[in-house]
Parts: C-alpha cells; structure tokens; sequence
C-alpha cells in the first residue's frame, strides 16, 4: 500500500476518532446515571438539548464567551437534574419501569418547555474563529473544534475516572453501586450519592449539549438525534466507564471504516446489526456493571 | 446502660419477624444470641442498624433514641456491623474494604486503621488484593477488620464463624475475645457454635419465633436449655 492509499484509510481513522469522542461525551452522562444509580434516563437526550439551549441563552443574552457557556451549561443542566431526582426519581428506585416512563415523560415537558420559551426555529452557537479553521492530522484533515471536543472528551474521561476511582467520594459511589446496604451500614448516605451522581451525569450531558450546538444547530429536537448513540455506547460498554470508552472508541471506529468502504447508511446498518449481534452473545457488554446495586 | 431495645417489633413486609423484644446491655459486655435457624437473630442485628422494612418500639444508645434514624446515622452512634456471609465488597481491594469502615468514624480519621494491620497480618501484607479473591476466613478477618474502622462501642456479629474451617474458628473466637477483654468493645454475637458462645460469651438470650425464651448469665445456658431450643 502507498501512501497514496494509506491517507484516506487514515483519514477515515482519525474521523473515527472524533465520532468515537462525540458518540463518548454524549454517553458518559448516561453512563454514569445507569451504572451508579441504575436508572435508564429516558431524558437524557433532553439534557444535552438543555446544554446547548443553555450556551446558547447565555451567550445571545450576556455575550458570554463559548468557553465560559461549557461550565455554566454543566452547572444549570446540573441543577435541573438535581430537582428532577429530588422531586420525581427517588421514589421510583426499585421500579425501573416506572423510572422508565417517567424520564420519558421528563423529556417530553423539557423538550415542550423549550419550545414554548425558545420557539422552534433552528439557534446558534458562535465559537471563537480559531475553532472555525481546519488542521491537518497527519494523513487527515480535521476541524479544529472537532479537536476541542476530543480534548474536552479526554478531560471529562480522566477528571471523572479521578473522581470515581481516587477520591473518597468515587469510593463512596462504587459501594454503592456493590451493596447499597452495606455502604450504608458503614456510615454512606446512598440517598446523597444518588442524587449527586444523577446531577453530574446531568451536567455532562449539558456539556455534551453545549459542544454539539456548536458542531450541528440547536433545535428543541436535537437531543433524540444524540441519545440513541449514546444509549448504544452504554448498553454495549456494560455501563461502566471504561467500558463507554471501549465501546465509543469501537463503534466510532467501525462506523468510520464502514463509511469509508462503502457509505454513511449502510455503514450504520451494518453497525447496528453488529451491535445485535453482539448482544446476542454478549447482552451484559464488554465490561459488566456490579451486580446488586440494590 | 450503652444499648436498650425496649419492646421492639420488626417486619420484613406485613410480617412480624420479631415480637416485642427487649434487653439492657452494659458496656463491655459480650451477648451470644442464640436459637434455632429462623427464630430471627440475624433479624434482631439488622433491626439494630435499620436495615428491615418497618420497626415499632424504642432502640437507645447512651441513652439517645435511634429507632427512627437511617442506617448512615446509627453507623455512626459506634455500632460495627458484621453481617451473615460477610458480604465483603468483592471488587475492592481489601485496603478499601477496611476504608470503607471509616465513613462512619465521627473523629474525621481516614486512614487504615493500625488495629485491624495488627490484628490480621495477613491483611496488612494483602492491601492491594481484591477482596474477592480471598479465602472464607480471610473474608471473615476482613470484614471484622471493616467493622473496627468504624471505631466500633459494640460489634454486631451475624455468624461469624459460619463456614469457616474449625482451625480459623478458634483463631476468630480468639480475636473476637482480645476484641473485648483486651480493647472493651461491646459484642452482640449470634452464634451456632455453643463452644464458641461459652468461652466468648458474659451473657445468653434464647430466641424463639421472634421472642425472647430465656436469657441470662451464660453459666446459667445448660444443655437442658440448649437441648430444649436448639436440637432439631
């Protein structure tokens, strides 16, 4: 092979890459509401839509610069999510089918209450120009914010497994997620660990929200368009971190490669019938979450 | 007195598993909780902690009322819980195992404790293990070194020496005996091996169906009584 034909192979991996991290920062919010507190988040997608409404209010109404919108989307969709599992989740753990709907319902007056207060019509988020340009990545050529979104992507990855795997408060969370009755035998309030582990994955996902509204336009639909990968990194990452990372960086991987052997579409099709397959055999993912939360 | 339960009736569902139970005991003192499989010790324990559906009557450390407080608060009020199959955290290492304890520590400590190295050297050169790996015994020495990082007034033990091989058995009594001759820890012990509730124990309480049958000082637990409550 020459190098002629080595750039669009390599250029289809590093492609790979930045939807791999895209696919991985929708996820990890999911991620970490399903593996720690064990609810499936129907309003994720929602969350991440809330992200984006959020940089986007901010920024039209105080001018506040792009990068300032990222931490203050994590601490407002952050808040929503902490209301919500006070007023509405915790007291349907146990009952995962009502958590269930429930979050459905949660995303449908989020997504109606964006509408009635942003209208329908597409908004935008402006991004300083340097993120604008395009550089070349070896072989691949690559827009700048596509790299920002990889290097927030990696951030958010090592600063959470930090906070999960380093600190006393990822220790309290981890034996939540084993025996919920003996952390709390031991002095855990899991009450308290739920409800600020739903926070974080909440202003994750407004982080992820905020990023996308700059790389697609902000709509209150736009966080469906997101969630089915997002559930898909998590269902085949077994709802844990390591294993979103695994799963995002493979599927990301994948779609890219089959995009470029043959097109977008059927490189989807052929995804996800992967991804059926694998199930079959494996339907717990790649890395299994602990077994008895509760 | 450091533990009252004054007519305490616990359920698991509608179901009364414990009925109107009651006993005083003093600091220091070792208590073996003795009947048949069923008759609800395990219950009586975890009705200590707060860990059953619904509980009615009065549970008193020094005195303060903690029948209404979540199980986080009472960890808290020194009670070291030691639960039937140990139920170690099987993916932590066993130096997180015993870090965990010091969550319900009120002194802010947060370190491995140095009693739980000395008293189990085989943890103290283990640290990094995972939990899961470890032999029945060993399991059962970490989880009682989980429940001494709490920094424990009473030590509430579910059949301690369950499944274990009898060499362990006597090296786990004799632990549990330094526990509370040695350091003054206050132990609440359910137990099926009488060798073990005699040399161990200062006083007995007989359980049936979820009562109280006979209690005392354990010289006075013949094998009258024994023959009576615990044969099948």
């Amino acid at each position: 092979m020459t190098s002629l034909d080595i750039a669009p192979f390599a250029n289809a991996l590093v492609l790979g890459l930045s939807i791999a991290s895209i696919w991985l920062i929708a996820a990890i919010g999911l991620t970490i509401i399903y593996g720690t507190v064990g609810v499936i988040n129907m309003a994720h997608g929602e969350f991440i839509m809330l992200g984006a409404y959020t940089s986007y209010a901010l920024q039209s109404s105080f001018g506040l610069p792009f990068l300032l919108c990222l931490p203050a989307s994590f601490a407002v969709v952050a808040l929503v999510g902490l209301v919500i599992e006070r007023g509405l989740i915790r007291y349907l753990y146990n009952r995962p089918l009502d958590t269930l709907l429930a979050t459905w319902g949660v995303s449908l007056v989020l997504m109606q209450g964006v509408r009635l207060i942003f209208g329908s019509d597409p908004k935008y988020i402006a991004v300083p120009e340097i993120f604008q340009s395009n550089v070349e990545v070896g072989f691949a050529s690559l827009s700048v914010f596509r790299l920002v979104v990889l290097a927030i992507t990696a951030l958010i990855v090592a600063g959470t497994a930090y906070l999960f795997y380093r600190t006393r408060f990822g220790m309290q969370v981890r034996a939540v997620m084993q025996n919920k009755e003996m952390a709390a035998s031991f002095g855990i309030n899991a009450d308290r660990v739920y409800m600020t582990t739903f926070a974080l994955g909440a202003g994750l996902a407004g982080v992820a929200g905020s990023l996308f509204g700059v790389l697609a336009i902000v709509l209150p639909t736009m966080g469906t368009a997101y969630v089915v990968q997002a559930f898909l990194v998590v269902v085949v990452g077994g709802g844990t971190l390591m294993g979103s990372v695994a799963a995002a960086g493979l599927t990301g991987e994948l779609q890219s490669v089959f995009a470029f052997i043959t097109n977008d579409t059927f490189a989807r099709f052929l995804l996800y019938v992967l991804i059926v397959v694998f199930l079959r055999f494996r339907p717990r993912g790649l890395f299994a979450v602990a077994k008895g939360r509760r | 007195m450091l533990l009252d339960l004054d007519r305490v009736t616990s359920y698991y569902g509608k179901t009364p598993i414990l009925k109107e139970m009651g006993f005083s005991l003093p600091e220091g003192q070792c208590l073996c909780v003795l009947g048949r499989n069923g008759v609800g010790k395990t219950t009586l324990l975890r009705t200590i902690m707060g860990l059953t559906d619904r509980t009615s009557g009065e549970i008193r450390i020094d005195g303060d009322p903690i029948g209404k407080a979540p199980t986080h608060v009472r960890a808290k009020y020194g009670l070291g819980y030691i639960p039937q199959g140990r139920q170690i955290l099987p993916h932590f290492t066993v130096k997180e195992n015993i870090l965990l304890g010091t969550f319900a520590r009120t002194d802010g400590r947060q370190d491995v404790p140095e009693l739980c190295l000395s008293l189990f050297p085989y943890l103290a050169q283990n640290l990094h293990r995972k939990a899961g790996l470890l032999s029945g015994g060993q399991q059962q020495q970490l989880a009682i070194a989980r429940a001494l990082a709490t920094n424990p007034r009473i030590l509430l033990l579910d059949e301690p020496t369950e499944g274990i091989q009898p060499n362990i058995v006597a090296e786990i009594g004799q632990t549990l005996g330094r526990l509370n001759k040695e350091f003054g820890i206050t132990l609440i012990l359910t137990e099926q091996h009488i060798k073990v509730a005699r040399k161990l124990g200062d006083a007995f309480l007989m359980m049936e169906n979820g009562r109280v049958v006979a209690r005392g000082p354990i010289r006075e637990m013949t094998d009258e009584l024994i023959e009576r409550h615990m044969t099948i």
